[in-house]
């Protein structure tokens, strides 16, 4: 197909409301002069306050696309304004030299400002005011003037931005306000659990969410409503509060199954007791539909799982990685993606060294994602001063498939290790002992062994040839 | 299809990543026919069939064995045969969700190179979206072509063989996200203008590896009229896990104490001392500990993001 036929299909292929446009009835991160965020469910005919920066009529902003920035005037009315990128700054001759840190430069007094407010005067107005009655203002060099004009803007100014939800600006908005609520987790670290998990369209993912459903939310917009996404989660309800930030629809909505850690095991199932319905009055009918359909969810959302087969497991836990691994594994197809997140590296070490042992785990590694922002200005590029300082851990690996059927090769020293010590190595992979084992058994010799434990053909030779130095 | 929907059971003329080490991976297409031979054994296509993908194989004389891996648009960066730069993952994963890509999204990459980063994008739009990318050499253009056919993704990639500094990209007012890993990707920034739907919100990536280029794409981008220019450099660091004994000042005093013992023994030709110079002896307690691998990747390219905005009615 030609790319010129192609384009004629996209254009008159109709598409699924894909966020662009600002709607009735949904939310919308709304980003203020100070550069903070406000989260606003939007509903028509109504009066949207910004505090200090004033107050809109949401149908001014209602219908329209994301990207553009708003001025208030005439009290609620919004205006489109340019938004620009940056200004080109020129240097001229001017320098700090002259400049001292004195407030009676600027003339206008706080009283006068805010009677320049009450006479209506709007926020780009004043700023140009307050620059006049700066007696300093030509002293002072290009940059510095930018800067100023930038610091009234953040305080004076009535522009405002609606902030198209995604991963990314949901994310930010969490992250800025109470990042312990997402258990640390940057965005880099979410991107790249997305990707080494291989979430896309048609698959099953198994996720392991404490993270408010941060994560939860960026497997379903991942899965686009083609696939399924089973949350196991923390208390009896699920508190995947982030989830409704991203207007999914309701397709999107419906990929998200979730079940209790209770939930999970088999032994704890409590059977129905179904009833007559028509014995029972309207208030009771009620509560026993409310009861039946809640118990038939998790009744289908438990053979679901048990089911197994799924085909990635994300685990963003404030529990022993190794106590989910074991609770979870046996759902995990073969070849399929285990990724788990942690803010604190010690906790997956411990975890490291289980899959180690475990033969069901390939090539498990801790990787730590670094990010840096830089300011790009003419004459002016730079690393930002300060910055976030860790985005927390991965542990990642493979599911592997051990066919005990068939002849493996057993290196020498595992041979000897199995008669001495009498120790399974076929038992299952959630050896609970394994690990104390290790700690005890290990001495300097073995050190090199057990961390290549079963670990590749190349690295095994390794081994041998290391032991046979040792010897 | 295999880039697109999991199988379960490998099967004829399925895509499989023989696994060998992490270094050592290789894309087989599976032949009954074939056998694949490497330093660790004989290794029989027809044996792989009907096996469950991940399955730890030995090789045919039990000399060694391969894990038979599903193809994952990460594996194939690993094995894709580099016929250019490729993108790595820290970077691939962010541009991705900083693009806000998802499925359904229209996306334009130039240029195609490899094809390794196409794979990834193509994985987050299936499968109602559409990658348009586009290669000026030609035979890397066919070869990626080729790939993406093999690979179940033709229907999802459109590649044209274009130069798209001088001739544009040939389409118009169609693309939610752009991404732009060229020389001088400000020359393309004009055309990228025009080829993003125009009534929407649209997002934009450069990669480039040089400051003097940030700088001048960061330049055009403005005065293309994109706001919210930001530039981010993002990497991976592994932390290898090991254990390590801990000695204390007792052991070390207890080191010398059986050196002197050895020496003494040489002298004395005193075996009766062996039993009590040996008790000395203990094994130190172990810690697991992390370490950084001593050469580890410092810089990829810097990723610079824009924000195109719609068309208002009066522009």
């Amino acid at each position: 197909m030609s790319i010129e036929t192609l384009v004629k299909c996209e254009e008159n292929q109709v598409f699924e409301q894909d966020g662009s446009l600002i709607l009735d009835n949904q939310y919308v991160f709304i980003q203020l002069p100070s550069g903070n965020i406000k989260v606003v469910k939007l509903q028509k005919d109504t009066n949207v306050s910004l505090g200090k920066f004033g107050t809109f009529h949401s149908n001014g902003i209602i219908g329209r696309p994301f990207g553009h920035s708003y001025e208030i005037y005439d009290r609620d009315q919004v205006k489109v304004i340019k938004n620009v990128a940056f200004y080109e700054v020129d240097e001229t001759d001017a320098n700090n030299k002259e400049i001292l840190d004195d407030p009676s430069k600027q003339k206008l007094s706080y009283q006068e400002i805010e009677k320049l407010k009450k006479q209506g005067l709007e926020g780009q107005d004043i700023i140009k005011k307050m620059v006049e009655s700066h007696s300093a203002f030509d002293q002072k060099t290009e940059y510095s003037k930018a800067k100023y004009i930038k610091r009234k803007e953040a305080k004076f100014s009535r522009v405002f931005t609606p902030v198209k939800p995604t991963l990314y600006s949901v994310w930010e908005y969490f992250f800025s306000k109470n990042p312990g609520k997402i258990r640390d987790m940057r965005i880099d670290t979410l991107s790249q659990i997305l990707s080494l998990a291989n979430v896309r369209a048609y698959t099953k993912m198994l996720v392991v969410d404490d993270t408010q459903g941060l994560v939860v939310t960026g497997v379903m917009e991942r899965l686009g409503g083609y696939g399924i996404v089973l949350g196991i989660h923390d208390s009896e309800n699920h508190n995947y509060d982030i989830v409704r930030y991203m207007n999914f629809s309701k397709k999107i909505h419906d990929s998200l199954m979730t079940l209790s850690w209770q939930q999970v095991f088999k032994e704890m199932q409590v059977p129905f007791n179904y009833q007559d319905e028509s014995t029972l009055s309207e208030k009771d009918l009620k509560y026993y539909l409310r009861r039946k359909t809640d118990y038939e969810r998790i009744r289908d959302t438990r053979e679901i799982l048990w089911k197994g087969e799924f085909d990635g497991l994300i685990v963003a836990s404030q529990y022993q990685p190794e106590s989910i691994l074991e609770s979870l594994m046996p759902y995990l197809s073969g070849s399929r993606p285990i990724i788990i997140y942690h803010i604190n590296k010690e906790v997956l070490i411990n975890a490291c060294v289980h899959m180690r042992i475990s033969k069901k785990f390939l090539n498990p590694q801790i990787t730590e994602s670094w990010l840096r922002q830089y300011q790009v200005l003419p004459g002016r590029t730079h690393p930002s001063m300060s910055t976030s300082g860790g985005g927390g851990y991965l542990l990642h690996a493979t599911h592997v498939i051990i066919n005990d059927s068939l002849p493996t090769p057993i290196p020498s020293y595992m041979k000897q290790k199995d008669t001495l010590e009498g120790a399974d190595k076929s038992s299952e992979y959630h050896n609970n002992n394994a690990i104390n084992e290790t700690n005890e058994k290990i001495n300097l010799e073995q050190n090199v062994i057990s961390e290549n434990y079963l670990m590749n053909n190349e690295e095994l030779q390794e081994v041998d040839n290391k032991k046979a130095r040792l010897d | 299809m295999s880039f697109l929907r999991y199988k379960t059971l490998i099967e004829e003329g399925d895509l499989v990543i023989a696994y060998l080490s992490r270094e050592n991976m290789t894309p087989l297409i599976v032949d009954s026919q074939k056998t694949y031979n490497n330093k660790f054994g004989t290794f029989k296509h027809k044996d792989m069939i009907g096996k469950e993908y991940g399955t730890k194989m030995p090789s045919h004389n039990g000399r060694g064995f391969m894990y038979l891996l599903h193809s994952t648009p990460e594996l194939w960066t690993h094995v894709v045969p580099h016929r250019t730069q490729i993108l790595y993952v820290a970077d691939i994963s962010y541009i991705i969700t900083y693009l806000d890509l998802k499925p359904g999204s229209v996306v334009l990459e130039s240029g195609t190179g490899s094809g390794s980063f196409s794979h990834s994008l193509a994985r987050t739009i299936a499968p109602n979206g559409h990658l348009y990318t586009f290669e000026f050499h030609e035979e890397r253009a066919k070869a990626v072509k080729k790939d993406f056919e093999e690979h179940g993704l033709s229907d999802l990639i459109t590649v044209e063989c274009r130069d798209v500094c001088k001739d544009g990209f040939g389409i118009t007012g169609i693309v939610h996200a752009v991404f732009l890993d060229l020389p001088a990707p400000w020359e393309a920034i004009p055309a990228a203008k025009g080829a993003f739907k125009q009534n929407r919100i649209g997002k934009i990536c450069c990669f480039s590896p040089c400051i003097e280029q940030v700088q001048r794409t960061c330049a055009s981008l403005n005065e293309n009229g994109f706001v919210e220019i930001k530039m981010y450099e993002c990497l991976m660091r592994e932390h290898d896990v090991k254990t390590i004994p801990i000695y204390t000042v007792a052991d070390a005093i207890n080191k010398i104490k059986i050196q002197q013992d050895k020496k003494r023994k040489r002298k004395d030709q005193n075996e009766q001392d062996d039993a009590n110079s040996s008790k000395f002896k203990q094994d130190p307690p172990n810690l697991y500990v992390t370490k950084t691998p001593n050469e580890a990747k410092g810089h990829t390219s810097y990723l610079t993001f824009a924000t195109f905005l719609p068309v208002l009615d009066d522009e």
